[in-house]
């Protein structure tokens, strides 16, 4: 019976590939080509190396430090005895078992996942109050310039302090340390925000919409509570943090992108409608601290309602980044007691704020 | 058909037949990616280096041509660092804009264009053709990484001049309505196949854009008349279906039945593109990828691929519903399905004779893959 060749040997030199065995004995390994014996290369046992390893090669290597020629030993039973070999004893060691495997580590990933979603939930409580109140200004100050390029300020003097008066004075009274200012953005939609940094941004609709002053004071009381609550700033850094997770599930793949992006955007909703009820709560204790008309927000969201569109072209609950009007409305009801938030100069004053206005540059 | 590409360069040459053969298993490529998730996880990302390099190790020793397993000896430290640097010369380039901005263009851009929108800006200006040159040096680096028969792959030509090219040629593509497809594929094919060797054996390509321009002006009108007929008959048919209904009776219809009807709409639009659009798209690209590879040759070595519209139809959306419907953790099986479609399409006809492949004098890059990473899809 002919000899048969148990490995392959590259010399480093070529791309040939040659059949071959080998045998080792007192200090060096012998490769040779098993239908004649001749010796193809004699490699010092102390040299010896095994190229990668068995969980991820196939059939790892065996090399010589400083060559680039390989030993591809496909036998098993040569493999085996050549792990005999102390440079070589990587040779012998077995596949990881699959199912096991991956039973174990998909277990970890799970708990990883559980620990980072909650680390990134409570995490950001504290997180966003890290931030300094410097760089919240800053970033405040770039979201509210990107969001009202290219729109009209409202610039009456008497308006703007009436509101701008009643904010601090909410704020001062929510434990805020910073001033907080209120622009006014010439038309629609009819919304305000709050972004960090204690900027608030009203649009001029809004304040064309409501009934009376104790409505924009109620809108204006839900914002102050957000920033009393440091909301914008946590909900940009959880959105983040769920956006970076679902980046990591991915594997890093950027073509999963959208993935992210759209729990990302669910994150954001869910929190919308969790940061929106707690504004309302903290916005209404404040007026009542002050010792003002608290009436006001449950009437403006009553009036939204009205405007809402009804049936299936309103969109379901969970895309909107507020709660049911209707729930909000039950749970905001106060009664029409207490002093009024601005006087009747400083309410008609807001009403033609945008009577006087430039451009947001 | 070119037949100078197909014939055997001198008398002796022998043109056996054979396949590659990939012998990965699925359980095996899993074990390796949840691992690399679990350390994206408590690395925040960045073990992705590494575990790139893993699972390249893994199917790369899983795919044999000849009978002779390729070896794959990059390391996740050259990507970590290539990746450092790319993102080292951004921030260059940020406090550079920064300072030009604060000196001197801030006085003169209007105030809704901000700092940061102009660097964004700039970045997507300049990443676009970065794309393209990140594409090569990528190749060029996973080349000088991989090992068949002990011999390094290696890619000459400039990265740069490849970049400037490809981003002219798919401009010019797009605004020409993608009429010059064929020509961009080819011409692009051309570097990129054929600056590309194993050892010292460059591959040659032969490829022309004449000879694919009837099937792609084919695929181009049939296309346009297919969207048409298929807008046509849905209009229809939906014209049928709602027949005197009052659509503005929708409105109270309740939010269930709505969303029913949009996910019912959904659905038929994408199947009907999956069965009728996706068939003729990859009737064009099958075509495409088997005169690629059968205008390729590596000396005495020659290569073809059966692959058929429905070899690429079948492949495209069972890849395209494994990633959407598994969140991502799908990857794995694409990655290993991708491998057994080119061990079971790939014809390769002849081998190299002895000694007439060598190791190459270069040894590639030191770092790799930084602007893939930045500026394109990287997968494996």
């Amino acid at each position: 019976m002919a000899p048969v060749a148990l490995a392959r040997y590259y010399d480093g030199v070529t791309a040939d590939a040659i059949g071959v065995s080998a045998k080792w004995g007192i200090g060096e390994l012998l490769v040779y080509r098993p239908a004649d014996f001749s010796i193809v290369a004699r490699w010092r046992l102390e040299d010896l190396v095994v190229v990668g390893d068995s969980e991820h090669e196939a059939i790892p290597a065996v090399s010589v430090r400083g060559s680039e020629a390989r030993l591809i030993v496909e036998a098993p039973e040569l493999r085996a005895e050549l792990a005999r070999i102390a440079y070589l004893a990587a040779l012998a060691a077995p596949p990881p078992k699959p199912a096991w495997r991956i039973v174990r580590l998909g277990a970890a990933l799970l708990g990883v996942v559980v620990l980072l979603w909650g680390a990134v939930e409570i995490g950001s409580e504290h997180a966003a109050s890290l931030v300094p109140y410097r760089l919240q200004a800053r970033l405040g100050g770039q979201v509210q310039a990107e969001l009202v390029a290219g729109h009209k300020l409202c610039t009456g003097a008497e308006g703007l302090a009436a509101i701008d008066g009643l904010a601090n004075r909410l704020a001062r009274a929510g434990g805020l340390d910073h001033p907080v200012s209120v622009t006014i953005v010439q038309g629609g939609p009819v919304n305000a925000f709050t972004l960090p940094g204690e900027r608030l941004v009203f649009y001029s609709d809004l304040i064309d919409r409501a009934s009376d002053g104790e409505e924009v004071a109620g809108v204006l009381a839900h914002e102050i509570g957000h920033a009393v609550k440091g909301h914008a700033l946590k909900g940009m850094v959880r959105q983040y943090g769920v956006e970076l997770l679902l980046r990591l599930a991915t594997g890093g793949y950027s073509e999963l992108g959208t993935l992210g992006s759209g729990g990302g955007m669910l994150l954001a909703l869910r929190n919308g409608r969790a940061f929106e009820r707690e504004a309302d709560a903290a916005g209404l204790a404040l007026l009542e601290r002050q010792g003002l008309r608290a009436d006001g927000m449950s009437r403006f969201f009553e009036q939204m309602l009205k405007e809402e569109p009804t049936g299936s072209l309103r969109l379901p609950d969970i895309w909107s980044d507020h709660p049911p009007s209707a729930e909000r409305i039950a749970a905001t009801r106060r009664a029409a007691s207490g002093r009024p938030a601005f006087t009747d100069r400083e309410w008609k004053a807001l009403r033609s704020v945008c009577n006087e206005s430039s451009g947001s540059n | 058909m070119n037949t100078s590409a197909v014939q055997p360069v001198g008398s002796q040459a022998d043109l056996t037949p054979s396949r590659p053969v990939y012998d990965g298993k699925l359980s095996e490529l899993y074990g390796i990616y949840l691992r690399h998730l679990l350390l994206m996880f408590l690395t925040l990302g960045w073990s992705r280096f590494w575990g790139r390099t893993r699972l390249r190790r893994y199917l790369w020793n899983h795919f044999a041509v000849l009978g002779d397993r390729f070896e794959y000896r990059g390391r996740g430290l050259e990507l970590c660092v290539g990746f450092l640097l790319v993102l080292l010369i951004l921030g260059g380039w940020g406090g550079l804009m920064w300072l030009t901005w604060d000196f001197w263009l801030a006085a003169h851009m209007p105030q809704e264009v901000g700092i940061v929108s102009l660097f964004a800006l700039s970045i997507a200006f300049v990443g676009f053709p970065l794309a393209f040159v990140g594409q090569y040096t990528g190749l060029r680096y996973k080349l000088s990484r991989t090992r068949w028969r002990g011999v390094r792959g290696a890619m000459a030509g400039s990265a740069w001049s490849y970049g400037a090219l490809a981003a002219v040629l798919t401009f010019a593509n797009a605004a020409t309505g993608q009429l010059m497809t064929p020509l961009v594929s080819v011409t692009l094919a051309r570097p990129r196949i054929g600056n590309a060797s194993i050892g010292t054996q460059r591959l040659v390509f032969a490829g022309r854009a004449g000879d694919i321009y009837g099937r792609y002006i084919a695929y181009y009108f049939l296309n346009i008349v297919l969207w048409v007929g298929l807008v046509g008959a849905a209009g229809a048919a939906m014209g049928v279906a709602i027949g005197d209904y009052d659509v503005g009776k929708l409105r109270d219809a309740g939010r269930l039945p709505t969303l029913l009807l949009i996910a019912a709409a959904l659905l038929v639009a994408y199947t009907l593109f999956g069965i009728v659009i996706l068939p003729l798209r990859c009737w064009w690209q099958a075509y495409l990828f088997r005169y690629l590879v059968a205008r390729t040759r590596a000396g005495d070595v020659l290569f073809a691929t059966a692959l058929t519209t429905w070899h690429m139809w079948g492949f495209m959306v069972v890849n395209y519903l494994i990633v959407l419907l598994s969140f991502g953790l799908g990857w794995p099986w694409v990655m290993h399905r991708t491998l057994r479609l080119i061990s079971d399409q790939l014809w390769i006809y002849g081998a190299p004779r002895p000694g007439t492949i060598g190791q190459p004098a270069d040894r590639g890059p030191r770092y790799g893959e930084g602007l893939l990473d930045m500026f394109d899809v990287s997968g494996v």
